[in-house]
């Protein structure tokens, strides 16, 4: 019996694949999600305390610490809301994005 | 007559049991059948229906409860696909001995290997031997009938056999068609009401039982019995879908279903959705003159093979490609293939034969795709003694995350919905566990999420994902690998509640009682989320969710949630601490603590963390840690932990909030009256003062 692939679609791909699949722990990495977002957090840096409330509870981690106050990773940013919505001096508008 | 409706697969297989007035639903949910049940549960929350429904914890118990409703005299139904099969397999074994006219849902998904949910028959072939009627349906018009003809089948008294409704998932279950739904009365007039056999269990209206169990000398014997019973079945089916077909005008009935088979010198076999494009293809063909034509098996079992000889012979087929989303691996051959090329040895003049593989893992099998594969069949055409598999490929290409993380134990960017509860209780756990720590994941939302950036993660340690029921016995095993080999590893379980509370509580009380030295998290978003929002042991009294409609009949979950703490406390381990996201100084020295535990070889450290969930408590997702809070400051989610034997609550606020604070946040309470939230407010007062009761005291 013969046994072969009929490769269909996309005939020029001739890539060779591993027979198992690995995943490194030394180097992840993720796509952004910033398409996900409708509104955007924009922090007033004048009214900021650095609580660092803020960055405690973004459920992604897309908020560091700076000099200046916080710094949102935009990219990675859903507009969820939690920050401003937790900010103890309303310190963070969200702005609905365009 | 009937109404014309658009409905999903799924749903169609509702309308199905619904029209065939099922009595007895139980089923567990699994992605893609899982809105069969749910819609089942509104029609009976809403009083549509008249049925017991069942919520047993995991699909080993769903398809015993269905089959033991139907050996005691009730139309049973039941619903289930991919791993839930799989976990299901010894009842499924067990269940054509009883004699008994179960009918199953099967939303056809990927069993094991490699996951996806989405559809190939791997998970209903390895089924194939047991003595189940199959069917397999192309259309969502067709899941519906089928379930009405499926019940008419195996409830004929010259049948008395379980049967499968088969269709592909996501591809039918999740696509939308124009349904003709029939009406009651007509159904009525063709199913007759389920019937009380001599076998049946039914001390008051039968004398007699099945006898479970038989002497070796008559096994044989038994199968040749059985074995007949199945070929009756197919006489059976031709006759009652034939039937259905002249009453309720559809061209829906046989063995298999043929399409411009008329003079076809190559025939593609094929089962399910996929015919549709291989019809198309067909058409397109036969305008260019190929003279080809198309058998769809509507069953698989029983086997059709006098249709396919038939076929084969009155028209002198030369080719035949047989296409499935199948493969019985170390034949290099699907099932039908193999069956195929079996029945066709009786001939004379053999066909040709090329066994295509196809849309595995869900794949899309193209019109394109078919023609390519009849092009291959016309190349056979100069030769003789052809048998020859191919697979039908559609390569991509594998590229690397567009943006990376080094040495990071977590990276932002999973699929995870926007402000997610246990998204922020991850980042936290994996910041405190550290790289040195293996992951076990049962399915869950965040284990769903894990895999969604092919070939990459988000998480920077390694994770293995677990069978659902065995979480805690993949962790023990793991553990015992590295204590063997004197390596010093955290081996943590991230658990849903379903895990923790259903489905998984035999394999972590076992854990638990064996001091195996493991971390459990169990983040409760108090539903099975990743399937979409159903009930699961910890979901709240009183709560929405899709398994428990609030309704003309039904006024959200009737039970309370399990006491999963008192559960631990009573298997007597190091530590369990409940946890909130929303208090993270707690939340982390709690992990911290585990670890510790775990690094002793104490034994089990159990960490319960609420995790508000803002798509399925129905609340907006800027809340999350709001309402969080607001849990434990109502008494609802009290911070507590059991720290060798001595009960501590972490946080006694002097007084505790409403709880209609709480409540009333969440869409999912939103039917609830002031009488409801008062009956809520008097289990959390009693329950408080419990809990200042047992403050400081020593448990065991």
């Amino acid at each position: 019996m013969r046994i072969s692939g009929l490769r269909c679609w996309k005939m020029g791909n001739r890539e060779e694949y591993p027979e198992i699949i690995t995943i490194s722990t030394k180097e992840i990495g993720s796509e952004p999600v910033a398409h996900w977002r409708v509104v955007k957090p924009v922090i007033k840096y004048e009214t900021c305390i650095k609580c660092w409330v803020c960055v405690q509870y973004c459920p992604e981690g897309v908020i560091k610490e700076s000099e200046k106050g916080p710094i949102i990773d935009y990219r990675f940013c859903k507009g969820c809301a939690i920050c401003a919505n937790e900010c103890p001096v309303n310190a963070i508008k969200m702005v609905r994005e365009v | 007559m009937g109404k014309l409706d658009l409905l999903s697969g799924n749903k169609a297989v509702a309308y199905g049991a619904k029209l065939s007035r099922v009595q007895v639903i139980s089923a567990y949910p699994i992605t893609p059948q899982t809105p069969i049940v749910e819609y089942l549960a509104e029609f009976i929350a809403n009083g549509e229906l008249d049925a017991e429904y069942i919520y047993p914890e995991g699909e080993h118990s769903a398809i015993a409860a269905a089959l033991a409703a139907t050996i005691g005299g009730a139309r049973g139904f039941t619903a289930t696909c991919a791993q839930g099969l799989g976990y299901a397999f010894e009842v499924v074994a067990q269940a054509p001995a009883y004699r008994a006219p179960l009918v199953m849902g099967v939303a056809n998904r990927t069993l094991g290997w490699y996951w996806s949910v989405a559809s190939d028959y791997s998970d209903s072939m390895p089924t194939r031997d047991l003595g189940w009627i199959q069917f397999y349906a192309e259309s969502c018009q067709e899941a519906l009938d089928g379930v009405i003809q499926m019940y008419r089948i195996t409830e004929d008294e010259r049948v008395l056999l379980p049967g499968m409704v088969c269709l592909d998932g996501f591809h039918l279950s999740h696509s939308s068609e124009p349904v003709d739904i029939p009406d009651q009365d007509e159904v009525d007039e063709y199913l007759p009401p389920r019937k009380i056999y001599k076998h049946t269990t039914d001390p008051t209206e039968s004398e007699s039982y099945v006898y479970p169990s038989l002497p070796v000398s008559l096994h044989t014997t038994y199968r040749k019995i059985f074995e007949n019973a199945m070929q009756r079945t197919k006489d059976v089916i031709r006759e009652v879908t034939k039937e259905f077909s002249e009453r309720f005008e559809r061209d829906t009935h046989g063995l298999v279903e043929e399409y411009h088979t008329d003079g076809a010198e190559l025939l593609l076999i094929t089962m399910g959705s996929m015919s549709t494009a291989a019809k198309r293809a067909v058409d397109r063909l036969r305008d260019r003159g190929v003279k080809v034509g198309l058998v769809r098996m509507r069953f698989f079992r029983p086997f059709p093979s006098e249709e396919i000889l038939r076929i084969v012979e009155k028209n002198g087929v030369k080719a035949i490609g047989i296409v499935n989303r199948a493969i019985s691996h170390g034949t290099s051959m699907d099932p039908l293939g193999a069956e195929v090329a079996a029945t066709l040895y009786e001939l004379k003049n053999r066909p040709n034969i090329i066994n295509f593989i196809a849309g595995m893992g869900g794949g899309d099998v193209s019109i394109r795709d078919f023609e390519s594969m009849v092009n291959k069949l016309t190349n056979t055409l100069n030769k003789e003694n052809v048998r020859e598999t191919m697979y039908v490929e559609h390569p991509i290409k594998i590229e690397t995350p567009s943006v990376k993380f080094s040495d990071a134990a977590y990276c932002p960017g999973s699929q995870l919905c926007a402000g997610c509860g246990a998204t922020l209780a991850m980042r936290h756990i994996l910041k405190i566990l550290g790289k040195n720590s293996v992951l076990v994941f049962p399915p869950n939302c965040v284990s769903a999420s894990l895999a969604m950036h092919f070939p990459s993660s988000w998480m920077g340690v390694p994770y293995v994902l677990a069978n659902y029921a065995a979480a805690a016995a993949y962790a023990r095993g793991l553990q015992r690998a590295y204590k063997y080999r004197g390596k010093k590893v955290y081996v943590t379980v991230i658990a849903g509640d379903g895990c923790t509370a259903d489905i998984g509580l035999q394999s972590l009380s076992s854990a638990a009682e064996s001091n195996e030295p493991i971390i459990w998290i169990n983040y409760d978003n108090e539903a099975y989320m990743n399937t979409g929002i159903q009930r699961s042991g910890t979901t709240p009294l009183n709560a929405w969710t899709t398994t428990t409609p609030a309704g003309v009949k039904w006024h959200g979950k009737k039970e309370e949630p399990k006491d999963m703490i008192s559960i631990m406390i009573a298997h007597r381990i190091p530590y369990i601490a409940t946890a909130s996201p929303s208090f993270l100084r707690d939340f982390e020295s709690k992990i911290k603590k585990a670890m510790k535990v775990v690094e002793k070889a104490e034994g089990l450290a159990y960490i319960h963390i609420q995790s508000p969930c803002p798509t399925g408590w129905r609340f907006p997702e800027s809340k999350t840690v709001e309402i969080g809070r607001l849990a434990t400051l109502t008494g609802v989610w009290p911070l507590l932990e059991v720290d060798h034997g001595t009960f501590k609550l972490n946080l006694k606020p002097r007084k505790l909030k409403p709880v209609a604070e709480y409540i009333k946040l969440q869409g999912r309470f939103r039917h609830l009256n002031d009488e409801d939230i008062a009956m809520i407010q008097k289990f959390i007062n009693k329950r408080w003062e419990k809990l200042l009761e047992l403050d400081g005291k020593i448990m065991w």
